[in-house]
């Protein structure tokens, strides 16, 4: 995936002197070990601020909706899963883009590998499927496979389905994951139990709505967290305030959601909420047999109506 | 300046001493992350932590704060009548960084102004003793000694703990440090050259920070020059408008209130709020004078870096904690920001020279 | 999440359908009576300390 970084400067290079495109939507490397920093570039010659590693967790579909320029996107698998929403709902028109698709092995998950590290960790270095995370007075190299995000772990669609140029072979997908033992797993709870598991989990939050802003979904100009005419939801940290935010937001994203984890990935306080859209992908591939974004040409199932819809849990 | 010696196998006996007089409060596991809270009976702050997650502000200045209460069910006797916060009891912080320490120093201008001060926070504070952990281990992301404090800094602390291995050293600063560790009957006198071990703890602490940021120049830059800089756009694009810089920032002090009611019932709260979230400057016209990302993104960093160090002359808004480096979601990173709009002053300075 | 499933219900019913409307909200009304009151998704007020 390391190559990567060579060929995207390649094209964005290329893109912007044919002025194909106003910007380029990228990362470049970031301040601290495993960030990288999404950025924009106007000139050809300032292209080798472009990087690609594990570390380009964040979605940049985030940073295109109502745009009006020509945009020359970076996106692994997810991310164009996000762009075909975009475009199913009108927040950007394709002829605005040009995808550099990135078939992509996944991201590494730099929380887990900040707590479980002996020390505290100056330098991650990815080689083939290896990583070496470092620091002082240590250095362990594990397989890249054990690093990975909870979403890539599970990952389905690591090749972007939509794309005008490729920056590497195709990889291929994996098979046989169980995308939904988690979702299962709180299922099996007694209600009461369930009840706790979530006052547990979502304990910690503070209302920053890094979650919400990261996710490329999330463009209301108004979000019903923010209304005060009529007020849905309190703005003080009250635990029912908290979890309303949480499962509403997931019930908006119903259908749309890609996995990307960029909401897990933003969040400062390490709250696994991708627990509640999880949920509701299963049930949207279950009732409908229905996976978010991978063709522009499909209305989603909340769009549609079928005759033989199921709805067993209507009277 | 005294300095107490005290043997670790008396400090949970000290504390539970000083809880008789005092509320508790400090770092406790939440999860895989520390934040203060209060201590419930008998429990100990976990001094294993480097430092919390959301700074020690809440000590102080809660997320969410009741200012008061009311009804307006005239079958109630009170109807009517504001029934407000009753002042606060005495508390101790314990193990607070010295980062966050100073950062009280610095936010207390504002809410103690000449011709206004905010009842709540000033009376929180008088109320607090804070007693303070001495930071042997910076992270690479720290970088305090560059705002005007350092990991052993004693500004806004009244007691400074120095850990050495089986028991610590409290250096009293203040007569309210005094007061507590006379509380927790922690009284034995340190050796003489406690002093002389401590100030070489010190420079040992601070030769450990390898962050150095530059902010000499910041004073003498152009308020209106800065504003109009062309670097802006290019650190404001990767934000998300998210509250993680402000809600973990020591320094942040914005604020939202309102009122919630249950039928005739209500509180009137004040909740922490954010300049980076886009309604913060919606008007009741609905105009929004910082509608967009780019002056948002600006306004946050001219406020830390620029008008509190113009207004009031005594450095930046900031104490190198470090904690919106680490945790802001897209790695816009303050020490980076800075070093642009300081050379941006010195830059001019070079021009006009 | 946690909430008994007795508590919500869904059901089509058109304006014209008066008497199913009824029906309806009768049945529920007594289905989450039966269930108690509803002891999460409370706000429990910030009072004054």
């Amino acid at each position: 995936m390391l190559a990567y970084t060579e060929k995207i400067r390649d094209i964005a290079g290329r893109l912007l002197k044919d002025c194909r495109v106003d910007l380029v939507v990228g990362f470049r490397r970031g301040s601290m070990p495993m960030m990288n920093e999404p950025c924009f570039v106007t000139r050809a010659d300032e292209v080798d601020q472009l990087v690609w590693d594990g570390n380009c967790g964040i979605n940049l579909a985030n940073y295109l909706t109502k745009r009006t320029e020509k945009i020359a996107v970076v996106a692994k698998g997810c991310d164009s899963r996000n762009i075909v929403t975009h475009i199913i709902e009108n927040q950007i028109k394709r002829e605005q883009l040009v995808i550099i698709g990135v078939p992509c092995t996944g991201m590494l998950d730099k929380r887990r590998i900040k707590q479980t590290a002996p020390g505290e960790v100056t330098a991650v270095v990815e080689e083939g499927d290896q990583v070496t995370v470092s620091g002082e007075g240590f250095s362990e190299t594990h397989a890249r496979a054990d690093l990975l995000q909870a979403n890539c772990a599970v990952c389905r669609h690591r090749n972007p389905v939509v794309y005008d140029e490729l920056v590497g072979e195709a990889v291929p997908e994996q098979t046989g994951v169980d995308r939904y033992a988690d979702v299962r797993a709180i299922e099996e709870m007694a209600l009461e139990e369930r009840w706790q598991h979530f006052e547990e989990l979502l304990a910690p939050c503070l209302r920053c709505y890094a979650c919400r802003n990261a996710c490329p979904l999330c463009y209301c100009p108004t979000c019903f967290v923010d209304e005060s005419m009529p007020q849905w939801v309190g703005k003080s940290q009250n635990p029912v305030d908290v979890r309303t935010f949480h499962f509403l937001r997931a019930y908006h994203c119903a259908g749309r959601c890609t996995d990307c984890g960029a909401c897990e990935r933003a969040c400062p306080v390490g709250i696994n909420m991708r627990v509640f859209t999880k949920k509701l992908e299963r049930d949207a591939y279950e009732q409908w047999g229905w996976e978010a974004g991978l063709s522009p040409d499909q209305r989603p199932p909340l769009d549609t109506y079928r005759p033989d819809d199921p709805e067993g849990f209507i009277k | 300046m005294t300095c107490i010696k005290i043997d670790k196998q008396q400090w949970a006996a000290g504390l539970a001493a000083a809880e008789k007089a005092y509320r508790l409060l400090g770092p406790v596991r939440q999860g895989a992350i520390h934040n203060f809270a209060p201590l419930a009976p008998g429990q100990t702050p976990d001094l294993d932590c480097l430092n919390t997650r959301v700074s020690a502000r809440g000590v102080v200045y809660p997320q969410s704060e009741v200012l008061f209460e009311y009804t307006l069910d005239e079958r109630q006797p009170d109807a009517h009548i504001l029934k407000e916060t009753p002042p606060p009891d005495a508390r101790a912080a314990i193990a607070v960084r010295p980062c966050d320490a100073y950062s009280f120093v610095l936010v207390r201008r504002n809410f103690e102004a000449p011709d206004v001060q905010d009842t709540y926070w000033l009376r929180n504070y008088a109320a607090t003793t804070f007693v303070g952990l001495a930071c042997d281990r910076p992270c690479a992301t720290c970088f305090c000694t560059s705002t005007g404090c350092g990991p052993y800094h004693e500004e806004g602390l009244d007691v400074l703990l120095v850990d050495e291995e089986d028991h610590y050293l409290a250096k009293v600063i203040t007569d309210k440090g005094a007061a507590l560790l006379a509380a927790a009957g922690w009284q034995e006198t340190a050796d003489d050259d406690a002093e002389a071990r401590i100030a070489g703890r010190r420079s040992t602490a601070e030769a450990r920070i390898t962050s150095r940021v530059n902010t000499d120049g910041l004073a003498d830059a152009s308020q209106l020059d800065l504003y109009e800089a062309d670097f802006w756009e290019d650190v404001a694009f990767a934000c998300i408008n998210c509250g993680t810089c402000t809600y973990l920032c020591p320094t942040c002090w914005c604020f939202d209130i309102q009122d919630e009611t249950r039928g005739r019932q209500g509180i009137r709260v004040r909740n922490w709020d954010s300049c980076m979230f886009p309604l913060f400057t919606l008007h009741g016209s609905g105009h929004n004078p910082r509608g967009q990302k780019v002056q948002r993104v600006r306004q946050r960093f001219m406020h830390k870096l620029k008008y509190y160090v113009d207004k009031y002359g005594d450095g930046i808004q900031c104490v190198g904690c470090g904690r919106c480096v680490q945790y802001c979601p897209v790695n816009i990173d303050i020490r980076k920001v800075c070093e642009r709009m300081n050379s941006f002053g010195q830059d001019a300075a070079c021009k006009v020279a | 999440m946690g909430v008994e499933p007795g508590r919500v219900h869904f059901s089509w019913v058109s304006s014209a359908e008066s008497t199913k409307f009824v029906d309806v909200v009768k049945q529920v009304t007594e289905a989450v009576r039966a269930q108690g009151p509803n002891q999460n998704f409370v706000k429990k007020e910030l009072k004054v300390a």
